[in-house]
């Protein structure tokens, strides 16, 4: 890039110097050779409009940041436990509720008493089964993506898409189930607010999904807090619960009579179906497991090392809360109540912290939690949608970093579809949770088999006793899968039918890429070294004016020789050709003009079989020649008044494009003056 | 780390010679300019031999001078510092390095020197630096910097 030279005269009278001007300065920069740098200013807007735009986007999301400030994104252990964790953790706030509603519902309701404790111990234990083997997907495979890498690699295509899609779906609902709960929660500690639930819930996902496009550091730093707040409020109602029951004998709350009547059922009658529909219905604590081995890319280095402490230490303290708050609702004896709404936690709380300023602190944190919990699938969704991109899966979008380095596409798309939940559930976690879970144990069965055949082909060090760890959760996985989806049916079913549907679609996209692919691929052995074909210049003239003029000495470069080149007018009115040829003939010597009449005033149609003819004319024992229609262009000066020009051009360029052997182009002509 | 015993100034001129040392003049630079917001600008000089015109098409077209600043900007960057370039064309680097600070009013130079202690440890310390010392209107600061293989 060349500016220009300014003599400067020095001190003495032989020292003088030149300074030479660098005009790439303020929107390149060198770094190798021939290789340029953009800054910030070279992608910045130049009109007042763009301006605008861009100021109000850095108001909400920030200003944008280089790629090379990405490390300085990257996750402390805190944060990341904050962000990929809060949607296992907060699945304590009702995962308990949901072991207690399914002996309910089998009509044992005295069941939840005795037994539910022993449920929970028996799903912490599948946790830590669940927990250990994505340890091991974190350190196995680094790159994230979670259960899809690990299918990819091990099972091929077809069944990484699989667990892809249903962790796709899982994500989403995440986001939808959990904002509706935490919604609800706010609903049930102020009434007033319960008819505009649907509207708090989409305002919610929409301030989530500006925090996540503000870059996932930032968010990290807003949604740190109410998470820690929640696990210190938690432990002590638990430790202070455990305290009364064991110190002091304390029983719970006085019954009411429903409750009575809903628990005079005994744990004789129970069956082993209702003890498996409470530990499916009590296995939604384990959503979320998987997705900090989704999103290992995202902690600070040594990465998997990291990943795998953040998740051992999340599944301690989901399967402690979860088992404890158990226990507190076992020994306290506490049903879920339907009208008014109050949820387990919520009674456990109140009978703990009494009717005080700590109830209601407390079921603020659960419900920013909860909204936690939504943050966690926009942290892990986009992910692994650019995982899918880059893998050709997903359109490619889907895989570029936004202005602050985050997925802005995976983020944008998982708010809309979240919200649209939403809206289509009316704000109720009731609506949505049937279809909750199905997904994640499709996956976690997938992702464990993976790992199973991992060990078979790798047989690294200690690959008895992890394939055993490894097949034993894919079994229970398994059934638990399919028992989540027989007791949830038939809305569960929607799951079903919804994956193979995106397994066929992103095999769609993926075709699509392929044969794109294969279309434009270009042999090693090949050499360009001369043009291959003649060229044919063709420009369309409404007269003779300045742009015109332009145009034409622009063709003049193109044309292979100058028999190659030629003006067209089409035109409804014989007099005027023939004053143009007359003048064209004086003023642009050597370019041939054909007047095209049409007595059907089309100018289009004309222009474009006029073109096919000239193809149709040449040699067949010679390559077909590149025709280029070279457009002139009157360029105004106002948005508003180029709606009153080049109709005619855009809608010749329109016909053409895709026009075998063409190319179109424009020669813009601009006003200089005022 | 800003050394609060070293003395203030409001402009220097940072000499970039292109060589190992322009990383770490500019870095310590930003440093020592932060506290009081000084003004830094790295100068560049191409030397035009006698056989071409002074304002020849050289160092504009030179990928190699245009990204010694740079890499000096984007040193200065890193170090959440503005540096402002100047790319010159002259018959004598150190001349051309001390007129530009004058006409600047800088109130320091700063040059990197690069030495080695093979062969008897002797400095190549060259002509440039002990013009700038000599004729420099303002303070000058020289930092001495091993090369690489003096490290080991």
């Amino acid at each position: 890039m060349i500016g220009g030279r300014r003599p400067i005269s020095g001190r003495k009278p032989g020292d003088k110097r030149v300074r030479v001007e660098r005009p790439h300065t303020p929107y390149f920069r060198y770094t190798g050779p021939g290789q340029l740098t953009a800054k910030a200013a070279a992608s910045a807007p130049t009109t007042p409009s763009g301006r605008l735009f861009a100021r109000v986007k850095a108001l909400f999301i920030g200003r944008p940041l280089a790629n090379e400030e990405e490390a300085g994104e990257r996750l402390s252990k805190k944060k990341a436990l904050a962000i990929f964790s809060s949607d296992a953790i907060s699945s304590s706030a009702y995962a308990t509720e949901e072991i207690i509603l399914a002996f309910l519902l089998a009509g044992v309701g005295g069941a939840a008493f005795d037994l539910s404790i022993e449920v929970s111990i028996a799903i912490a234990v599948l946790l830590a089964i669940v927990a250990f083997s994505y340890r091991q997907v974190c350190i196995a495979y680094p790159t994230g993506g979670g259960s899809y890498s690990v299918s990819k690699a091990n099972f091929g295509r077809l069944a990484s898409l699989v667990a892809a899609s249903a962790l796709m779906i899982d994500y989403t609902l995440t986001v939808a189930v959990s904002t509706s709960s935490a919604v609800e929660q706010i609903a049930s500690a102020v009434p007033a607010l319960d008819p505009v639930r649907v509207q708090i819930g989409v305002i919610a996902i929409g301030i989530i999904l500006v925090g996540n496009l503000r870059g996932v550091r930032e968010a990290g730093s807003i949604f740190a807090i109410p998470t820690y707040l929640f696990l210190g409020s938690a432990f002590l109602m638990i430790a202070m619960g455990v305290f009364r029951i064991v110190a002091q004998g304390d029983t719970g709350p006085t019954p009411s009579p429903e409750v009575i009547k809903a628990t005079t059922e005994t744990a004789k009658s129970v069956g082993i179906l209702i003890l498996l529909r409470a530990f499916a219905s009590g296995a939604v604590a384990l959503t979320g497991t998987e997705a900090i081995a989704t999103g290992v890319p995202a902690f600070q280095p040594p990465e998997p090392r990291n990943a795998a402490r953040t998740l051992m230490t999340m599944a301690v303290i989901l399967g402690v809360l979860f088992v404890g708050i158990t226990f507190l609702a076992a020994n306290f004896h506490i049903l879920p109540i339907e009208e008014p709404k109050q949820t387990v936690i919520a009674q456990i709380s109140r009978h703990v912290y009494g009717d005080t300023v700590g109830f209601y602190l407390f079921q603020a944190f659960t419900a920013l939690l909860l909204f936690l919990a939504a943050n966690t699938s926009f942290a892990a969704f986009p992910r692994l949608s650019a995982v899918l991109a880059e893998d050709g899966f997903i359109p490619r979008q889907f895989a570029f970093r936004g202005d602050r380095l985050a997925f802005s596409q995976g983020i944008l798309l998982l708010g809309a579809c979240a919200a649209t939940l939403v809206v289509i559930g009316g704000g109720s976690t009731h609506a949505l949770i049937p279809l909750y879970a199905v997904g994640v144990f499709i996956d976690f069965t997938i992702s464990q088999a993976g790992m199973v055949r991992h060990w078979l082909s790798t047989k690294e060090q200690g690959w008895r006793y992890r394939i055993v760890i490894n097949a034993v959760g894919c079994v229970l996985t398994a059934v638990i899968a399919i028992v989540v989806t027989t007791v949830k049916a038939p809305t569960s079913l929607v799951v079903i039918v919804l994956i193979p549907t995106l397994v066929s679609a992103m095999l769609f996209v993926r075709r699509q890429y392929d044969g794109q692919a294969e279309e434009l691929h270009v042999r090693d052995d090949m050499v360009f070294d001369r043009t291959r074909r003649d060229q044919r210049v063709v420009i369309p003239v409404n007269g003779i004016n300045r742009s015109v003029v332009q145009a034409v000495i622009f063709g003049r470069t193109l044309a292979t020789d100058p028999s190659m080149l030629q003006a067209v007018f089409v035109t409804t009115d014989p007099e005027e050709a023939n004053a143009l040829r007359e003048r064209w003939d004086r003023q642009l010597p050597g370019v041939p003009l054909v007047i095209v009449e049409s007595p059907y005033r089309a100018i289009v149609g004309p222009m474009v079989t006029y073109l096919d003819v000239l193809d149709r004319a040449w040699p067949p024992d010679r390559e077909a020649p590149t025709t280029i229609v070279v457009l002139p262009e009157y360029v105004a000066k106002h948005w508003w008044d180029r709606l009153l020009y080049n109709q005619s051009a855009k809608r010749l360029k329109a016909a053409l494009v895709g026009r075998e052997h063409t190319v179109i182009a424009n020669v813009p002509y601009r006003r200089t003056g005022s | 780390m800003a050394d609060s015993s070293a003395p203030q100034f409001r402009r220097a001129v940072i000499a970039l010679s292109g060589g190992r040392t322009d990383r770490s003049i500019v870095a310590l630079a930003s440093e020592q300019a932060r506290p009081d917001h000084a003004e830094l600008i790295g100068v560049h000089v191409v030397e035009i031999d006698w056989t071409l015109p002074l304002d020849a098409d050289v160092a504009g077209r030179s990928e190699d001078a245009q990204r010694v600043l740079d890499i000096a900007e984007a040193t200065a960057e890193a170090h959440r510092y503005k540096l402002d370039t100047v790319l010159l064309q002259a018959r004598d680097v150190g001349a051309a390095i001390v007129d530009e600070a004058t006409e600047r009013d800088a109130d320091l130079i700063i040059c990197g020197l690069p030495f080695r202690r093979r062969f008897g440890g002797d400095f190549a310390i060259g002509a440039t630096i002990p013009y700038i010392l000599k004729n420099a209107p303002c303070a000058v600061w020289v930092i001495r910097e091993a090369m690489p293989e003096e490290q080991a």
